[in-house]
């Protein structure tokens, strides 16, 4: 059921707080993402941007506030919601024990995606997998793993993209397809929300920064506002001295 | 209704294929299976009778079942955990109630296959006669099988999502089984013949000590399904608060 919120955005956070025992990790967080845009969340360790990330994909119960996903509320409307979502996160989400192919024809099935053989063969050819179809996932390397935990989170063609710190551990080859696959997913028309230490990389993929400092929204910029080289310069000057 | 159906389906099938090819739950199950059998036999050798040998071969099945039931639970979290495939589970578009019930159902399969083993050496080590008949004793298995898998899907999930591990999953599984444990075994104990089918005078159950107020084989059954029931249930309510962090 859709909610009143403008169309046109596809991620809603409204109002967002969360306190793990005593420690408030997010006071009251407000960011609307409309569609077609790409979010760049930044943060030093303990920010809260993964625990962000996981109340809008609806893993973690907010204390307070709402997000409402492409016009579901993630606590109301929780299927037609997930439905909408797609994660990726270092933990690739894969069974070592199923072949690449089993893995994505699981995720398939739970997500009820129609013409699953074929939307699978288009995927994996758009991660450059199809060659290793037939390999379990354990043997995978960490590139291979990420390109699946990819294919993974677009069987089911999302509406908003979280990606939870998705450059980590990649080489150059495979962080330039990942920025490739990114680029694509947004030019269809897709959102991502993502999470990186990585503020050149982040930059390259998306149109707009966010930096949260101890739960709290401190910028909100266009990258077209910024000059992004002295950006993330000042960044690194910036978490350096936060650590 | 059908995204129930998909949903269950998949994950069972998931279950039992990852488990085909790892094969870590069920050698385990079957090696601890075993050993409690051959202990227990070889503890009831010296001046058994007969009854004697067919109580403790109850026990042994019933042990048997439990912590072996106990483990491959705790294996099957365990490996939802390995690469963070729990938040996959989470993340589709299913309600946590099926999850739960996909897991029970691996879990009863798995027990089940178990039990198909482990029985026929129980049955030839105790020299146990199944004079009840063979389907009562399927029927009571089964619904063995379900209540302590019922119970243990819950548990391990919340023990492997604490991160409190084992140890506290055993002592609070077990302490909740026992009201289903003692119809339990007064059904195996009528099944192979040490107790009447009905006994309703207490001057029959005399040395049955705990036993006594289950009264007959039929309302053993009705214990258990009620166990059952009311755990199915109330388990399958509980999941998603348990695993939602």
């Amino acid at each position: 059921m859709a909610q009143d919120i403008p169309t046109s955005m596809a991620l809603h956070v409204h109002g967002v707080s969360k306190t793990f025992v005593t420690r408030p990790v997010l006071r009251g967080i407000d960011l609307a993402v409309p569609k077609g845009q790409a979010v760049c969340l930044c943060g030093i360790n303990g920010a809260g941007k993964s625990t962000l990330l996981r109340i809008a994909a609806g893993l973690l119960r907010p204390d307070g506030g709402t997000v409402i996903v492409n016009g579901f509320d993630i606590r109301k409307h929780v299927e037609a919601a997930k439905r909408q979502i797609g994660v990726i996160s270092h933990a690739s989400m894969v069974y070592p024990e199923l072949t690449v192919f089993e893995n994505l024809a699981f995720a398939a099935r739970l997500y009820g995606v129609a013409g699953r053989a074929a939307r699978i063969e288009e995927l994996l050819a758009g991660t450059a997998l199809t060659s290793f179809r037939h390999d379990r996932a354990g043997i995978l390397s960490r590139g291979l793993l990420q390109r699946l935990a990819i294919a993974r989170a677009l069987l089911h063609e999302p509406v908003v993209l979280l990606a939870d710190e998705a450059f980590t551990g990649l080489d150059a080859d495979v962080s330039e397809r990942l920025v490739a696959i990114f680029d694509q997913f947004v030019r269809g028309g897709g959102t991502i929300l993502m999470t990186t230490h990585d503020t050149r990389m982040g930059l390259r993929c998306c149109h707009r920064v966010v930096i949260l400092d101890h739960g709290v929204l401190v910028l909100d910029a266009m990258k077209d506002k910024i000059d992004a080289d002295r950006f993330a310069d000042d960044y690194v000057s910036y978490a350096r001295s936060m650590s | 209704m059908r995204a129930l159906w998909l949903g269950l389906r998949a994950i069972i099938i998931k279950d039992i294929v990852v488990e085909l090819r790892a094969r870590q739950v069920l050698p385990t199950m079957v090696v601890l299976g075993m050993l409690i059998v051959f202990i227990l036999r070889m503890a009831s050798e010296p001046g058994s009778t007969a009854a004697g040998g067919t109580v403790m071969g109850v026990a042994a099945l019933w042990i048997a079942f439990l912590f072996s039931g106990l483990l491959a639970q705790e294996r099957s979290f365990a490996a939802e955990q390995q690469n963070g495939c729990m938040d996959g589970l989470l993340l589709a578009p299913l309600d946590a109630g099926t999850i739960y019930l996909a897991k029970l159902l691996a879990n009863v399969i798995m027990l089940t296959i178990f039990e198909a083993i482990v029985v026929p050496i129980a049955i030839l080590s105790f020299n146990l006669h199944v004079t009840g008949g063979w389907l009562r004793l399927a029927a009571v298995l089964l619904l063995g099988n379900l209540g302590i898998s019922s119970v243990g899907t819950l548990f391990s999930a919340a023990v492997q999502l604490t991160r409190t591990r084992g140890s506290l999953l055993s002592i609070i599984v077990l302490v909740i089984l026992m009201p289903m444990m003692i119809p339990a075994t007064f059904a195996l104990l009528v099944l192979f013949g040490t107790m009447p089918v009905e006994t309703e005078s207490l001057a029959s159950l005399r040395g049955s000590g705990t036993l006594a107020f289950v009264g007959s084989f039929k309302a053993a059954i009705g214990y258990m399904l009620a166990f059952d029931a009311i755990f199915v249930v109330a388990c399958w309510l509980l999941f998603g608060v348990v695993v939602e962090e």
